[in-house]
């Protein structure tokens, strides 16, 4: 779901920088010093997470994460993805330098909705809906990312619900797998260590 | 707290263990190399997968677009070299695949030259030098015959040179992933140190 450079257009990609560094502040400005061991191992698994390749469905994807990062970090979703994705960029030639701030929105956005639908749902007391609420909640962030990109495409010309099937349909089996890694992560680290559900 | 970074780290280390670090990476590669008078693409994402009808443009060094086509279900695209005096210097092939993915390959002037300019200008520039006319029948035969058996003595040798030229392009190497995670941790360390001297 990296946008490469030289796809998207300067009002796109100056939208997507501004609102990136805007996030990124207030995600700073809300993060205590005491996550920040957390903040970096999940930036860590952020950036691994894009090297594993999916090898389902019509497409070439790989996992994303966003869903877990989003629950587990809150608002500190937004430098740990862009860290993650300035690296991807540099070491990996995944998406590019000037298409990163379009790239954190698409996939830090959907990270904090997710925060903010789940947050409460995964800490709850039975075991059940915290299993089910994961999964959704690994779903749900890689289809709006999904949507996002697509939403990004548009000002390239591509038609909206073309660019949209071709991203979703391409990422269904992501979607799928990242629902059940979120549930099993949610699940070990709560009987584990549940501090670190705690933001 | 003692075991807490310990066991994510051991997840990481279990995910970095479960790739095959060669294949899975997630951009579109385009390569291309000059055959006889043609000139031949191949568009594949980094796992291998074939772009399957993705848009190719070629253009020349001054930008200008000289031709578009669409990759076939192999994720090969082939046009043959524009007469001379179109392109000055090198071509510039484009890819856009599915999803804003888009990647470029330049083909050198000079490799494009050596099959259509050069030789035929050497050539030419001996014949006339020499002149009589019986000369020139045999020079010519003495051309095709060295180049028949060049192109197939060489012929393993350049796909050869291709495979590896291409498996360059792809290595994503274990050094550059545990450096990316050391990058990710040394800069939230320094995130952490400023946030903790302002409290």
């Amino acid at each position: 779901m990296h946008i490469s450079e030289g796809i998207l257009s300067a009002p796109v990609l100056i939208t997507g920088v501004s609102l990136t560094a805007t996030a990124v502040g207030y995600g700073l400005k809300k993060m205590d010093y005491k996550q920040m061991p957390k903040v970096a191992i999940l930036s860590s698994v952020f950036f691994v997470a894009s090297l594993i390749h999916v090898p389902l469905g019509p497409s070439s994807v790989h996992l994303i994460l966003n869903g877990v990062t989003g629950v587990l970090l809150g608002w500190s979703a937004f430098p740990a993805i862009l860290v993650a994705l300035a690296l991807q960029g540099v070491l990996f030639q995944f998406g590019g330098i000037t298409t990163l701030g379009v790239n954190t929105f698409n996939m830090a956005l959907p990270a904090i909705i997710c925060f903010y639908l789940f947050n409460r749902g995964v800490r709850s007391e039975n075991n059940f809906i915290v299993l089910i609420l994961a999964f959704v909640c690994g779903f749900l962030a890689v289809l709006l990312s999904g949507v996002m990109v697509a939403a990004a495409l548009v000002f390239t010309g591509e038609p909206f619900i073309q660019a949209a099937k071709l991203v979703i349909i391409a990422h269904l089996p992501v979607m799928i797998l990242e629902g059940v890694l979120t549930a099993f992560c949610i699940g070990f680290l709560r009987k584990v260590r549940p501090e670190i559900l705690n933001v | 707290m003692k075991n807490k970074p310990y066991l994510i780290l051991i997840f990481i280390f279990l995910i970095i263990i479960m790739m095959d670090v060669s294949a899975f990476a997630h951009k579109v590669n385009i390569f291309a190399y000059v055959d006889g008078d043609k000139v031949y693409t191949e568009s594949y994402f980094n796992d291998g997968k074939k772009c399957v009808d993705s848009k190719i443009e070629v253009f020349d060094n001054q930008g200008n677009k000289l031709l578009e086509g669409l990759t076939d279900e192999d994720g090969m695209f082939s046009f043959e070299i524009p007469s001379e005096d179109v392109i000055d210097g090198g071509l510039k092939v484009v890819l856009t695949a599915s999803m804003g993915h888009r990647a470029e390959y330049i083909i050198p002037a000079n490799e494009l030259r050596g099959v259509t300019g050069l030789i035929k200008e050497k050539i030419e520039e001996r014949v006339s030098a020499v002149s009589p006319e019986v000369y020139l029948l045999d020079l010519k035969e003495i051309q095709s015959i060295i180049e028949n058996t060049l192109d197939e003595k060489l012929k393993p040798i350049i796909g050869e040179m291709r495979e590896i030229k291409k498996s360059q392009e792809d290595w994503i190497s274990p050094t550059e992933i545990i450096g990316g995670i050391g990058y990710i941790i040394g800069i939230f360390g320094i995130i952490a140190y400023f946030l903790s001297r302002k409290k």
